[in-house]
C-alpha cells in the first residue's frame, strides 16, 4: 500500500463503519469519536458490540476481526486499525472507487450475453391447485402465482440447459470452439453423466473444454458465478458458459409432496457467457463484483428434501419459518451487498433475487424501501424455478438494461438462497 | 419449605442470576429464585450441585420468565451431589432437540448484526437444556461467544457465554499474572484441547436461556456449559 492510500482507504472504511454503527445504535445516536470505547460509555452493550462487529465484517469481507480485537479496546479508531491489517492481506483487491464512489472491482469477469427460457406448457395456476387436491385460486390468492411453466414429454433439464446456452452464445457471437469451461447448476438432475457433462456433448464444445457441476439449490447461479469469475481471474479461462437449468415438474408431483410446497414450482434454464474483462473488446454486457456467501445456520431445519429407501421424497417444509428467513435474510445479504459495494439501494436498476414466491417477492421490496417493479417479475408468471429464478431474473435485468442508453445503465445486485440455509449476494455494473 | 438443586449461576454485569430445579410430584422443573426487590442477586455465596432448602412463594412474573419465584426464607445447603448427577436431573427437566421447541415459539435472527431472540408475549418459558452435535466458544472482542450445532441441525452463532464459572475461567485465563499472548493461548485452547474435553464428556449438556426484555426483545444466551471449567485446565496453555 502507498502513503498516499493510506487516508483514502480510512475514509471509505470510515462510512463503512458509520453505517453499520448506524444500523446497530440507530440513526438518531451521533457518531462517536475515533478513541471512544463504545462499551464503557454505554453507547453499546457488549451484545451490540459484537453485533456491530459481526456487520461490520460481513460489509468488508474482513474475516474475524473479532479475534483481531482481543485485549483492545472497543473503539472506532481500533476497528479502523484492524480493518487496514485485514485489507493488507496480499491478494485482496482494491474494493472501491472513490472518484465515482461505487464498486468497480475485481473487474476480471463480464457477462456478455445471456439467456433464459422455460418448459413449453404453461398451466394456469388453478390447474395446479386442483392436481395438488387445493381449492382453487390458492396459488393464485396465497403466493401470487398466476401460472407456471412445466417441461412438455420430450423436454428435461439438458433440453432446456442447451436451449438457453445456445441462445446465449449467438447473442455473444461466440462459437462453442471458445468456450474453456461449462459451469452448470441444477437442484433437480441427479443423473450421470451429469448435467455439465451431458451439456459438453450435446453442444459439440472442444474436448479440453472443462464441465463441472455445482449444487447449492437454488443459490447455484451465485455458486457457478463465483467460481467461473474465478476461473477467469485466476487465467485459467478466457470464457465460461455458467448454465442452470431446474425441472420441478417431474419430482414434486402430487401424492409425493404437498401443494403448498410442490406446486410453486416450475421448469426453466437460464444460461451467461462471461469472458475475461481484459479480452472483451465490446463495451457491452455487464462487469461482476464481489459475491458474499455464507450458510444460516438457525434456519436449517426450515427446508429439508431427502429421498426415502422406497423411492419417495421426504420433504420438510415450515412455510412460515422459511418466509420469515428468506425475507430477514435477503434483506441482510442486500444490505451488505449495498455496504460492500458502495452503490445505494436506490440506485440500483435491478435486483436479480430469488423468488420463492410473489408475495415474498412484493414483501422484499417493501422491507428494502425499493421499488418493486426493479424485481423481474419470474415467479408470478412461471412459478419458482429454483436456481434458474435468481438466472431468469439476471437476464431480464440484463435484457431491460440493454434497451436503455449506456449512460443510463445502472448496477444490478443479486441476492439469493438456498436450503441451509445457505446465502449469497453480489453485484454487476454496466461495462464501460 | 422447598428443596432446590442449583444448576445455573449466571453472571451479566456485577449482578448473578441462580435456577434451580425442584421436583413437583413426577415433574422436574426450573425454578428461578429471585430477591423480593430485584431480579438478580449481588451475591450468591452457594455453588452448582448444592441442594438448598428455601421458602419461595409464586411470583407473577410476565412471559416468558414464568420461572421466578420469589425468595421468603433460605438459603439452607442440605447436601451437594456431583456434576454428572446434575447433568441427569437436568436431562429430566425442559429439554428440547430444535430451535423453536426451545421456547416454545419463533425464533428471530436479529437484522442489522448478529443475535438471535424471541419476542416476551410468544416465548412460553426463559430456560431450556439441550444436548449439543457440536460448540464452539470463542472469545470476540473480549466477549465470550458460543457457537452450536442443535441435534436438528439447526446453528446457533454468537450466543453470550453468561455461565458464570466458565466467565470466571476465561477471566483467570487472561488475569495479567499469566505473562503474554494470553488471548491469542485462551484461543487456541478453546480451538483444540479445549473441544476435545468438551465434546468427549459423557455428560456433556447445554441450557440456553432469555434475557429479561430489553428493548423490545428477549435474547437467547448460553446460560450454562457443562463440563464446568477445572482450574487446573488453566496449566494447559
Amino acid at each position: 500500500m502507498t502513503p498516499s492510500s493510506i487516508p483514502r482507504f480510512d475514509e471509505k472504511h470510515r462510512r463503512l463503519l458509520e453505517d453499520c454503527f448506524r444500523r446497530e445504535a440507530g440513526s438518531s445516536t451521533p457518531i462517536p469519536g475515533d478513541d471512544v470505547d463504545l462499551i464503557e460509555t454505554g453507547i453499546l452493550d457488549s451484545m451490540g458490540w459484537v453485533s456491530f462487529l459481526r456487520a461490520v465484517e460481513t460489509a468488508s469481507g474482513a474475516a474475524d476481526l473479532g479475534s483481531n480485537l482481543n485485549e483492545r479496546s472497543a473503539s472506532f479508531a481500533v476497528l479502523l486499525s484492524a480493518l487496514r491489517d485485514s485489507n493488507s492481506t496480499p491478494g485482496v483487491p482494491e474494493r472501491l472507487d472513490s472518484s465515482r464512489g461505487i464498486a468497480q472491482t475485481p473487474a476480471l469477469a463480464v457477462i456478455a450475453a445471456s439467456s433464459f427460457t422455460v418448459g413449453s406448457r404453461v398451466i394456469p395456476s388453478e390447474e395446479v391447485d386442483r392436481a395438488f387436491g387445493m381449492p382453487a385460486g390458492k396459488l393464485r390468492s396465497r403466493a401470487g402465482i398466476e401460472s407456471l411453466a412445466y417441461v412438455a414429454e420430450s423436454e428435461n433439464e439438458l433440453t432446456l440447459a442447451a436451449k438457453a446456452a445456445q441462445e446465449a452464445l449467438r447473442a455473444a457471437s461466440c462459437g462453442t470452439q471458445e468456450l474453456d469451461w461449462i459451469v452448470t447448476t441444477s437442484e433437480t438432475h441427479h443423473d450421470y453423466p451429469s448435467l455439465s457433462a451431458q451439456l459438453h456433448s450435446r453442444l459439440l464444445v472442444r474436448e479440453n473444454c472443462g464441465a463441472l457441476d455445482v449444487g447449492g439449490a437454488c443459490l447455484g447461479l451465485l455458486n457457478a458465478l463465483v467460481f467461473a469469475q474465478s476461473l477467469i481471474g485466476s487465467g485459467q479461462a478466457q470464457t465460461v458458459a455458467v448454465v442452470t437449468a431446474d425441472v420441478h415438474s417431474r419430482t414434486l408431483t402430487p401424492g409425493r409432496v404437498a401443494g403448498e410446497f410442490g406446486g410453486l414450482f416450475g421448469d426453466g434454464a437460464s444460461a451467461f457467457i462471461l469472458r475475461s474483462a481484459a479480452g472483451n473488446d465490446s463495451n457491452e454486457g455487464y462487469r461482476l463484483g464481489e459475491f458474499l456467501f455464507g450458510c444460516a445456520g438457525q434456519y436449517a431445519a426450515a427446508i429439508q428434501v431427502s429421498d426415502t429407501k422406497d423411492g419417495g421424497l421426504t420433504v420438510q417444509f415450515d412455510g412460515e419459518a422459511l418466509s420469515r428467513a428468506a425475507i430477514t435474510r435477503m434483506e441482510k445479504v442486500l444490505a451488505s451487498v449495498e455496504l460492500r459495494s458502495g452503490i445505494p439501494r436506490g440506485s440500483v436498476g435491478g435486483f436479480a433475487t430469488h423468488q420463492p414466491n410473489p408475495r415474498l417477492v412484493a414483501l422484499l421490496a417493501k422491507q428494502c424501501g425499493v421499488s418493486p417493479s426493479t424485481f423481474p417479475p419470474v415467479a408470478q408468471v412461471s412459478g419458482n424455478l429454483g436456481s434458474s429464478t435468481c438466472g431468469a431474473a439476471l437476464h431480464e435485468a440484463l435484457r431491460s438494461a440493454s434497451k436503455q442508453a449506456r449512460h443510463d445503465r445502472r448496477p444490478i445486485f443479486l441476492a439469493s438462497l438456498g436450503p441451509g440455509l445457505l446465502f449469497g449476494g453480489g453485484w454487476l455494473t454496466p461495462h464501460d | 419449605m422447598t428443596k432446590l438443586l442449583i444448576t445455573e449461576i449466571t453472571r451479566m454485569g456485577p449482578a448473578f442470576c441462580v435456577i434451580g430445579l425442584q421436583r413437583e410430584r413426577e415433574k422436574i422443573q426450573s425454578i428461578r429464585p429471585i430477591p423480593s426487590s430485584r431480579h438478580s442477586w449481588l451475591n450468591f455465596p452457594h455453588q452448582r450441585g448444592d441442594i438448598l432448602e428455601c421458602a419461595l412463594t409464586p411470583f407473577p412474573g410476565p412471559s416468558p420468565h414464568v420461572e421466578d419465584r420469589v425468595l421468603t426464607r433460605g438459603f439452607q445447603k442440605s447436601a451437594t451431589i456431583p456434576e454428572p448427577e446434575i447433568v441427569t436431573y437436568l436431562r429430566k427437566a425442559e429439554v428440547s432437540r430444535s430451535l423453536p421447541d426451545f421456547f416454545e415459539c419463533s425464533v428471530y435472527e436479529n437484522k442489522t448484526g448478529s443475535g438471535l431472540y424471541a419476542v416476551p408475549g410468544e416465548a412460553k418459558r426463559s430456560i431450556c437444556g439441550c444436548e449439543t452435535k457440536n460448540l464452539r466458544l470463542e472469545l470476540c472482542a473480549n466477549q465470550l461467544r458460543a457457537t452450536l450445532a442443535l441435534p436438528s441441525g439447526e446453528v446457533l452463532r454468537d450466543l453470550p457465554v453468561v455461565d458464570h464459572d466458565w466467565r470466571g475461567f476465561v477471566d483467570a485465563a487472561l488475569a495479567p499474572n499469566r505473562g503474554a499472548n494470553r488471548a491469542a493461548r485462551l484461543e487456541r485452547f478453546l480451538n483444540s484441547h479445549f473441544h476435545y474435553k468438551l465434546m468427549s464428556c459423557p455428560h456433556h449438556f447445554i441450557r440456553l436461556g432469555l434475557t429479561r426484555p430489553y428493548q423490545d426483545f428477549c435474547w437467547l444466551m448460553l446460560d450454562t456449559l457443562l463440563p464446568l471449567p477445572q482450574l487446573e485446565w488453566l496449566e494447559e496453555f
